[in-house]
């Protein structure tokens, strides 16, 4: 009942999709060409900004033309594993029950730092000699790490569809969940998109879901979503704000949560404050700011909350005494959050493993995930047998031993004694 | 080889099975030949036996039938006042039949119940005192609140003696056929600190290698952590770079999962080996110790650990005054 509409009212066939027609029909052609044995460009790079379909044309198109599809996006294509296992995947044309497949590798961009450039190298050697269509998707195709791999790629670019389609869309949708939606309260949303459907569908959920009628003025409050440029000014004013009151403030023009606000101030604060005594109060007043989340946590008083953002705005901001700053810092995006999102379904199965580990002995699941399984992930990892009796014990499922073999042959010989 | 997991497997089944603590099993055997058992709280740092002994009360005070009389809940996974509500309560009131009027509410890392519940708790000890008795397991008994500890007989557990350390593991390593060499043993106690079931686990990871288990085995399979690691960020940190000295910790802790505990105790140890003025020492244990308590108190570990980086970037610019 509370799913994302997002999710829910996602097009699910390319006839459903607002704009970027022609975009659409080079996608749709270069696909087809593909009928006639495979095609120069064996990819097709799809860029443009957030939100405005690329993802879901790929799998629209897929569904229209009943082909198998096969996605992975930026969490999944790092390790050398997973690409040997797609370039599998790539290597033929047929799925194993011989339809078509296509192959998505989502959010390219995702692959940054020196860590991954080896990523992209690689994904351009299972495009060159790919035996099904393989789609990427990134915010930019110009990024230079890509420069390569362009060269094998048909560019199409996805645009920032009108107002009017967005609006199109979100009409859709509250004809679906029968909501009775003024025309300008629906414009106003589109509008304040700025062209990224998908967060006009959030703000359309934020506001409407629930109600039967939604009107101008239930919209006409809100401010622009914050693009980048918001948090950007939020930070200056806590990491260089002269007082108190004035760095508080900021907390409540910052269109994220405290947690989130945390996070960038945590993670850019040292590259502003270049004196090691500045950087000591700082980052002092982050731990004691955290020290209150903890409270919070064990006690379940949101008041707290008060102190936190004491802490992590006003804190900071009188931590800055000496600092000097040559230049321009820019603000980076907390790698942290990048890190976390990235193990989030990690961190479920840990939790899912964790729970088979308590079943068998007097240790909380969440300990279990924490202590024990570094250990079984090593005894997968080493010794088969042992592996396949402790899988045997612990009644683990094949994705939870081969998550702790950390390899699909090493997970098949442990099943394998299984049997 | 079993296939089990050890720690499991060789978890002493009744009190006289339980190799230390004796003073407390003494007590607890006292229980049972009287038939009756206090509400206890089992306070006392991880591995040193908390829950086994609790395990092995039950089993010597209801033999065969035990599992019918206790019941466990970790207040980890379960730890809101709801749970106290309706699962704790419902068994907490029902009679039990038997030649024991009682039954046992073991409740593990009970130190991890928020307070709403232990408030709760308080009144369901009291009432159902005929017909329940509860053990609360805790790390610091100081979280657990005041009314609950009055109504407790308290049970203080200590690590294991390196003797009674050894012995076990050998035990085991004779039993398992693993070839654990002396200065494995050591590095076990070094990594695990006398925290018996860590030991116990890292021994068992440590077999799956099928070789003789040596330092360099517990070490890499350990692995996190490793003490020249932890040298080399803290290193980073006095020279003054502190967002390298981050990324490292953040490497640590995210990649490699290293536990914050971990990394406080060896940069405690590393902050007394390092080539520092004296004074600077104990100051800046002061500092670990602070971040070592929010830890515990369950704060964020690199948040926590990079405001004591911030310090050490402190520390090294300072000395390079003073030089």
């Amino acid at each position: 009942m509370y799913a994302a509409w997002t999710v829910k009212h996602k097009p699910k066939s390319l006839a459903e999709i607002v704009g970027n027609k022609e975009a659409i029909q080079k996608f749709i052609e270069w696909v087809k060409s593909w009928e006639k044995g495979a095609p120069k460009k064996r990819a097709a790079f799809l860029y443009g900004p957030p939100g405005i379909g690329k993802t879901v044309t790929v799998e629209a198109l897929a569904y229209d033309y009943q082909m198998e599809f096969v996605e992975k996006n930026a969490s999944d294509y790092r390790t050398e594993d997973a690409i040997n296992r797609f370039a599998g995947l790539a290597s033929q044309y047929s799925s194993l029950f011989g339809g078509k497949r296509l192959i998505l590798l989502d959010e390219l961009d995702g692959l940054t730092g020196t860590s991954d450039r080896g990523g992209v190298k690689a994904i351009t050697e299972v495009v060159k000699t790919a035996q099904s269509p393989i789609v990427l998707t990134a915010n930019s195709a110009y990024d230079p790490r890509f420069s390569n791999l362009r060269n094998y790629c048909l560019l199409i670019e996805f645009k920032k569809p009108p107002a009017s389609e967005v609006m199109k869309h979100l009409k859709r949708i509250c004809v679906l969940e029968g909501i009775q939606a003024d025309e300008n309260a629906l414009k106003f949303i589109a509008q304040r998109s700025q062209g990224d459907v998908r967060s006009a569908v959030n703000d359309l959920q934020a506001l409407a879901q629930g109600k039967k009628r939604l009107t101008y003025e239930d919209v006409s409050w809100l401010g622009y979503r914050d693009r980048q440029e918001t948090i950007f000014s939020v930070l200056r004013m806590i990491i260089y704000g002269k007082t108190c009151i004035g760095a508080k403030q900021a907390v409540g023009m910052a269109d994220v949560d405290i947690d989130m606000l945390f996070e960038w101030i945590y993670e850019n604060v040292p590259a502003h404050l270049t004196d090691p005594h500045d950087l000591v109060e700082a980052m002092d007043a982050l731990s004691t700011a955290d020290l209150y989340r903890g409270r919070i946590r064990s006690t379940r008083d949101w008041s707290f909350t008060r102190y936190v953002i004491d802490y992590m705005t006003a804190g900071v901001a009188m931590a800055r005494q000496n600092s000097k700053v040559h230049g321009w810092i820019p603000f980076k995006f907390p790698q942290r959050i990048k890190m976390l999102s990235r193990s989030k379904a990690e961190r479920a199965m840990q939790l899912s493993i964790g729970y088979k580990i308590k079943r068998k002995s007097h240790i909380s699941a969440v300990r279990a995930s924490k202590e024990v399984l570094p250990y079984l992930r090593i005894i997968f990892k080493n010794n088969v047998e042992m592996a396949a009796g402790l899988a045997k014990w612990l009644n683990l499922d094949s994705k939870m031993v081969e998550y702790l073999a950390g390899s699909e042959e090493k997970a098949e010989s442990i099943v394998k004694l299984l049997s | 080889m079993s296939f089990e997991i050890w720690a499991e497997k060789y978890r002493p089944k009744v009190l006289d099975d339980m190799v230390d603590q004796k003073e407390i099993v003494e007590r607890l055997k006292s229980f049972v030949e009287s038939r009756n058992v206090p509400h206890c709280i089992f306070a006392g740092p991880p591995g040193t036996g908390k829950t086994t002994a609790a395990l092995c009360l039950a089993r010597d005070l209801y033999s065969s039938a035990y599992r019918e009389h206790i019941m466990e809940l970790n207040a980890s996974d379960e730890r809101g006042i709801d749970v106290v509500r309706e699962t704790v309560k419902t068994f907490a009131r029902i009679r039990s039949i038997g030649e024991i009027p009682f039954k046992i509410m073991i409740l593990d890392e009970s130190d991890n119940m928020t307070g709403d519940a232990q408030q709760a708790l308080r009144r369901t000890m009291e009432r159902y005192t005929e017909t329940c008795r509860f053990i609360l397991i805790a790390n610091y008994s100081g979280k657990i609140i005041e009314p609950i500890q009055s109504r407790c007989a308290p049970f203080r557990f200590t690590f294991l003696p390196r003797e009674e350390h050894d012995r076990y593991l050998k035990h085991i390593a004779e039993n398992e056929d693993v070839n654990l060499l002396k200065e494995g043993l050591d590095a076990i106690f070094e990594v695990c600190g006398g925290d018996l079931r860590r030991a116990i686990n890292t021994l068992q990871a440590a077999a799956s290698l099928n070789k003789p288990v040596d330092a360099k085995v517990i070490y890499s399979i350990t692995g996190r952590a490793h003490p020249a690691d932890v040298q080399k960020m803290i290193g980073i940190a006095m020279k003054g770079d502190f967002l390298e000295a981050r990324k490292q910790l953040r490497d640590m802790i995210q990649k490699y999962g290293v536990a914050g505990t971990d990394l406080i105790r060896q940069i405690h140890k590393e902050i007394f080996r390092a080539e520092i003025p004296e004074q600077w020492k104990i100051r800046l244990a002061d500092v670990v110790g602070e971040i070592d308590y929010r830890l515990v108190e369950g704060a964020d570990e690199e948040v926590q650990l990079s405001a004591l980086l911030a310090r050490l970037v402190e520390a090294g610019w300072e000395l390079e005054k003073a030089n």
